[in-house]
């Protein structure tokens, strides 16, 4: 079974996301924050991250920059509400960019494909 | 030994050559809160006052993109008037205050005729065939014309508004910008203009035009400065739309496609309608930070206000094991400002400093009269302070050092403060803490008037 990392601070989302992509069949984790990101990473083996951005503490940008540092070949995904960050040329290390929304069809079909490839 | 002296005289009547008593006002104009209106009207009065180059009139054309257009004509319209107002500029004492004084009531009553007169005047500075006194802006030189009337060039519908045969075309300029020009002649004195005249009246020229264009300039500022502003509104709200649309968005289309055990069902159209009222906060708070400004200021009991916003008790139980202490002097004088609204912006402020601030900490509000205008009021706490780079950014909008703030807080006290004719202050230092500063104009003095 694919895992999955989830990393938004609102709660609300978090289960969300891990309600409808177990439904899809992926085992889902979820961390509030970079910090709590980082920690499950380094102790659990993850085939995706799905990233917000603008967290408190340290934002999404900095996670993706972690990341990289751990593992260059884990597929990330930014999710976020600002479309305004696609021009931080940090965003471009992100394997798709996708903007919240209200249906989750976008977000479910990029995983996917990158789970897929 | 040192010697303090003031960095421009209030009065220049005196035995100084009038270059300098010229030169003297106009700088002493530019660095007064007068509008750019004033400013000119200034300029206006320096080259037509007995004391100044002693012009009789000076007639100001503006550029509007590329239009020339006619805009104030000072001077008197008779002989009589003439000597009337010589006699009044003449008059030992007399300082700039009271000559633009003079003046602006002299536009509205006296010679609000002769600047309806050139309103009409409008000159296109693109067109090739330009007439006088165009064409002394749009060549960037100063043109002295005699015998006007029988000069094909001069335009003769100008001519005939002017009715003098002898003027001179100051443009007003700005790097390569054609910001106007000023047109001066001897109507009543019939005084031929001199070298000097000109020369004296072609450093005014400069000093008006980089005048008119550090103003323009400033207006495109605060233009940009809106639009940006603006530009990052619309990017916030669209964030804080986003998340409760996205949860919101999840959950029903969750509890749509069927499946759903009935304790989630409840538990969706819960977080749902937790969702949708985080969406109405937000509309709630937009709303009432964009009115800010419009209600009207008065005097109000600045007292009653602070008890009420220091006892509310909702802030015992967000502040429990810190100490809230008021202070107020007796007796207070009235603000003005909107009770309501300052009563929330002070709520703000306590709300911040109970945020900032550890169990043991303490919270203190002040109020004392600072002088015969103004009363200050202080909201200082033993928090965790800031570092000037946060401290400096506190009243641009959106910005938040919060994890859920929107960043309106801080300006929403600002408005409200401004609105009443106030302003607000702030000292920070990390780890001893913050203190605001909220000065009210009191409203002492117009109970006096009335």
């Amino acid at each position: 079974m694919k895992h999955i990392l989830i990393v938004d601070d609102e709660e609300t989302l978090c289960l969300l996301y891990k309600e409808e992509l177990s439904r899809e069949g992926y085992e889902v984790a979820t961390a509030g924050n970079a910090d709590e990101a980082l920690a499950l990473l380094k102790a659990e083996a993850f085939d995706l991250i799905v990233t917000d951005i603008r967290m408190p503490g340290r934002d999404g940008v900095e996670l993706i920059t972690d990341i990289m540092a751990l593992r260059k070949d884990i597929p990330i995904i930014i999710n976020t509400a600002y479309q305004s960050y696609k021009q931080d040329f940090m965003t471009w290390a992100a394997d798709a960019y996708v903007v919240k929304s209200s249906s989750l069809v976008e977000l479910k079909a990029k995983i996917r494909d990158l789970l897929d490839r | 030994m040192i010697e303090r002296i003031a960095f421009l005289a209030p009065d220049f009547q005196s035995k100084e050559p009038r270059e300098l008593a010229l030169l003297s006002i106009i700088s002493q104009s530019f660095i007064q809160p007068f509008s750019i209106e004033d400013n000119l009207l200034v300029i206006l009065t320096a080259l037509t006052s007995g004391s100044g180059v002693g012009f009789n009139r000076a007639m100001l054309f503006r550029t509007d993109r590329d239009k020339l257009k006619g805009e104030a004509w000072l001077g008197p319209r008779t002989a009589e008037e003439a000597k009337a107002i010589w006699d009044v500029l003449s008059t030992p004492g007399i300082g700039y205050v009271e000559i633009i004084e003079h003046n602006r009531w002299l536009m509205t009553k006296l010679s609000d005729s002769l600047s309806r007169s050139i309103k009409p005047l409008s000159y296109s500075l693109a067109q090739d065939n330009l007439t006088i006194p165009a064409t002394s802006a749009a060549r960037k030189e100063m043109l002295l014309v005699r015998n006007a009337r029988q000069e094909p060039l001069v335009d003769p519908r100008f001519l005939e508004i002017l009715g003098v045969e002898e003027f001179l075309c100051v443009p007003l300029l700005a790097e390569d910008r054609i910001m106007g020009l000023i047109v001066l002649d001897n109507a009543f004195s019939r005084q031929p203009i001199e070298p000097k005249d000109v020369k004296l009246a072609s450093l005014c020229g400069l000093m008006a035009g980089n005048y008119m264009y550090a103003a323009w300039l400033h207006n495109q500022m605060i233009e940009m400065e809106r639009l940006a502003a603006l530009g990052e509104m619309a990017v916030f709200i669209t964030h804080q739309l986003r998340n409760p649309l996205t949860a919101i968005g999840g959950f029903t289309d969750q509890l749509l496609n069927g499946g759903v055990e009935e304790t989630k069902k409840r538990r969706n159209l819960e977080i749902i309608q937790r969702e949708i009222r985080r969406l109405e906060d937000v509309v709630t708070k937009l709303a009432r930070f964009l009115k800010a400004d419009i209600r009207q200021a008065a005097p109000f009991d600045l007292k009653a206000a602070l008890l009420a916003a220091v006892r509310n008790p909702d802030l015992g139980r967000k502040g429990a094991g810190i100490e809230i202490v008021a202070d107020i002097e007796e007796p207070l004088p009235k603000a003005v400002g909107d009770p309501t609204y300052v009563g929330e912006a002070i709520r703000n402020l306590i709300d911040n400093a109970l945020e900032a601030t550890d169990k043991d900490g303490r919270i203190l509000v002040t109020a004392r009269r600072q002088d015969q205008s103004w009363a200050v009021v202080t909201v200082e706490d033993t928090g965790k302070g800031m570092p000037a780079s946060v401290r400096d950014k506190l009243f641009t909008p959106f910005f938040s050092t919060k994890d859920k703030g929107m960043g309106l807080g801080l300006l929403f006290v600002k408005r409200v403060m401004e609105a009443g004719g106030g302003r607000v202050e702030v000292d920070s230092e990390p780890g001893r803490g913050t203190s605001f500063r909220l000065f009210f104009r009191t409203g002492d003095e117009r109970r006096e008037g009335a």
